[in-house]
């Protein structure tokens, strides 16, 4: 009975619209799930905000213990400098080379591509409802035609060895 | 009204001409697109998709016999070994009397995302190789690789060794666990499988992203003013530029290299364990035993000396030489101390054994 329902609605639609409809459900999913991704990313994105914060007013302290009097000079403006460079280089690079920022930033990157993957699938939807090929398909080609050149490369070398061979005869 | 009185007015002056400086900087300096990284003259003499072969052009009457092949590494471009007539690599060893060949590895597109580390080692590397032999009638070459790209090189090498006479490994990328870079911790942590299934090759904006990292406040703050401090200082500003111009010249990394380029090295740290496998081929460091000078820059942040140094104790070669230099990464192949202290050595080597 449903199938029969949905044949009057289809016949209104056709060409890529029609695709499109039909494919609609699964942009909405990809749409909720993007938000369940979304959720994710913001934890991990929270956190390395949180990091480079934290670091910074830890390196400004270092810095306001180490120089406390304001620089009156030229001299001492460089020196100064050179003292807040030293010390939030340091602290920086010690918080990039840790195992909780290096931990965090490895989930941030992977919950980014998570919804890029899923942006991927909408756009999928859209080029194969306008009967292009998906990302997937032109992959596969790429695939196919990195195999070829090294088949070909490889009889290609095959051929010069025993045209070698026979030259030397 | 102590505290007003006691502030140098040098300190004003000083932040008028700072201003002054960066308000006549687009006056002063060129557009990227003017500058030219084509230092010394070259030929392309081969091309394999959108890799290519360079030949440099003689700077001496004879040359030494054995030619140089340098693999250059896959994160910028190869111009930073001929960055400016008086720091270029290529140009001094060419002084020195050696034949130079160069592999710029090209830029690859979405297309070259199933690239890996077997069509690098076995279908480029392998092709230039056997192109300089016959071109210049040898049975062996000299092969010097950079940074990833003598990774590469010695991937070739053990499993082509009969090609190669002698190997110069500059800062090369070895042991992925003992190495204490931030782009190191970054590695172990990435899901490069996922990585390179959405995007594909690894974008160059990612490559910004990992370099920025590197000292940022000195790299982001102490190295622009300096450059607005000497906006006059012709001279400064031209090195400045062509440095800048060849560090945003970064190409993405073909996806399947990439993936295996993290995992092998950075992850699993296959290749030092001679664990490492390349178009099914197991690499074996122990069947490198030619003459081997592994060059390591002391205060290298891109890739440590730890990461480094182990190649010199793993390989099978009684000849072999490890010159350590009290510079960074960039500093050991164009700078000062380069023209001076590294290519001497490197070329005095290089000449007992070409």
């Amino acid at each position: 009975m449903h199938l029969m329902a949905s044949k009057p609605q289809a016949l209104n639609s056709i060409g890529p619209m029609r695709a499109f409809a039909s494919n609609s459900k699964k942009v909405s999913t990809e749409l909720i799930e993007i938000n369940e991704v979304l959720m994710g990313f913001n934890q991990y994105y929270t956190e390395y905000y949180k990091q480079l914060s934290d670091t910074w007013t830890d390196a400004q302290k270092k810095v306001n213990l180490k120089a406390p009097e304001v620089p009156h000079d030229v001299e001492q403006i460089d020196a100064f400098k050179r003292i807040w460079i030293d010390i939030f280089d340091n602290d920086f690079t010690e918080l990039f080379d840790s195992e909780k920022f290096g931990e965090n930033y490895g989930k941030l990157v992977s919950k980014e591509l998570e919804l890029t993957k899923h942006w991927n699938n909408i756009t999928n939807v859209i080029l194969q409802s306008v009967n292009l090929p998906s990302k997937e398909e032109i992959d596969e080609v790429y695939k196919e035609i990195h195999t070829l050149k090294k088949r070909v490369g490889k009889l290609e070398l095959e051929l010069k060895k025993k045209e070698m061979k026979k030259n030397a005869k | 009204m102590q505290n007003e009185s006691a502030i140098d007015p040098k300190i004003f002056e000083e932040i008028l001409k700072f201003s002054k400086n960066v308000i006549d900087a687009p006056k002063l300096v060129s557009a990227p697109d003017e500058i030219s990284l084509e230092v010394t003259k070259h030929d392309v003499v081969q091309e394999m998709d959108k890799t290519r072969l360079l030949h440099y052009a003689p700077l001496t009457d004879k040359q030494h016999k054995t030619p140089l092949l340098i693999s250059y590494a896959l994160i910028n471009r190869y111009h930073i070994l001929d960055i400016h007539p008086e720091k270029s690599w290529v140009r001094n060893l060419l002084q020195q009397g050696f034949d130079v060949y160069m592999l710029d590895w090209g830029t690859p597109t979405s297309m070259d995302k199933y690239l890996d580390f077997d069509d690098y080692v076995n279908g480029y590397l392998d092709a230039y190789v056997e192109y300089i032999k016959n071109e210049s009638s040898v049975e062996k070459i000299s092969l010097q690789g950079y940074c990833t790209g003598a990774t590469i090189a010695t991937a070739y090498i053990t499993l082509h060794p009969e090609n190669v006479k002698n190997y110069i490994a500059t800062a090369p990328v070895i042991d992925g666990w003992r190495d204490t870079t931030v782009i190191s911790n970054l590695a172990k942590h990435m899901d490069v499988d996922k990585m390179v299934d959405v995007i594909g090759n690894m974008p160059p904006e990612f490559m910004y992203y990992c370099f920025s990292v590197l000292k940022p406040f000195e790299q982001g703050i102490e190295k622009y003013v300096n450059f607005f401090k000497n906006i006059e200082n012709k001279k400064f500003v031209d090195s400045f530029l062509r440095v800048e111009k060849w560090l945003s010249d970064t190409p993405p990394i073909p996806g399947e290299l990439f993936k295996q380029w993290i995992k092998d090295i950075y992850q699993d740290n296959l290749l030092i364990q001679n664990k490492m496998y390349v178009g099914n081929q197991l690499i074996d460091l122990k069947k490198i035993t030619m003459p081997i000078f592994t060059q390591v820059a002391v205060g290298d942040h891109l890739v440590s000396p730890e990461c480094s140094m182990p190649l010199h104790y793993a390989v099978g070669s009684e000849d072999k030489t490890l010159r350590m230099y009290p510079t960074g990464h960039v500093g050991m192949i164009a700078s000062s101390l380069s023209q001076k202290k590294v290519l001497p050595e490197l070329g005095k080597w290089l000449l007992k054994r070409s």
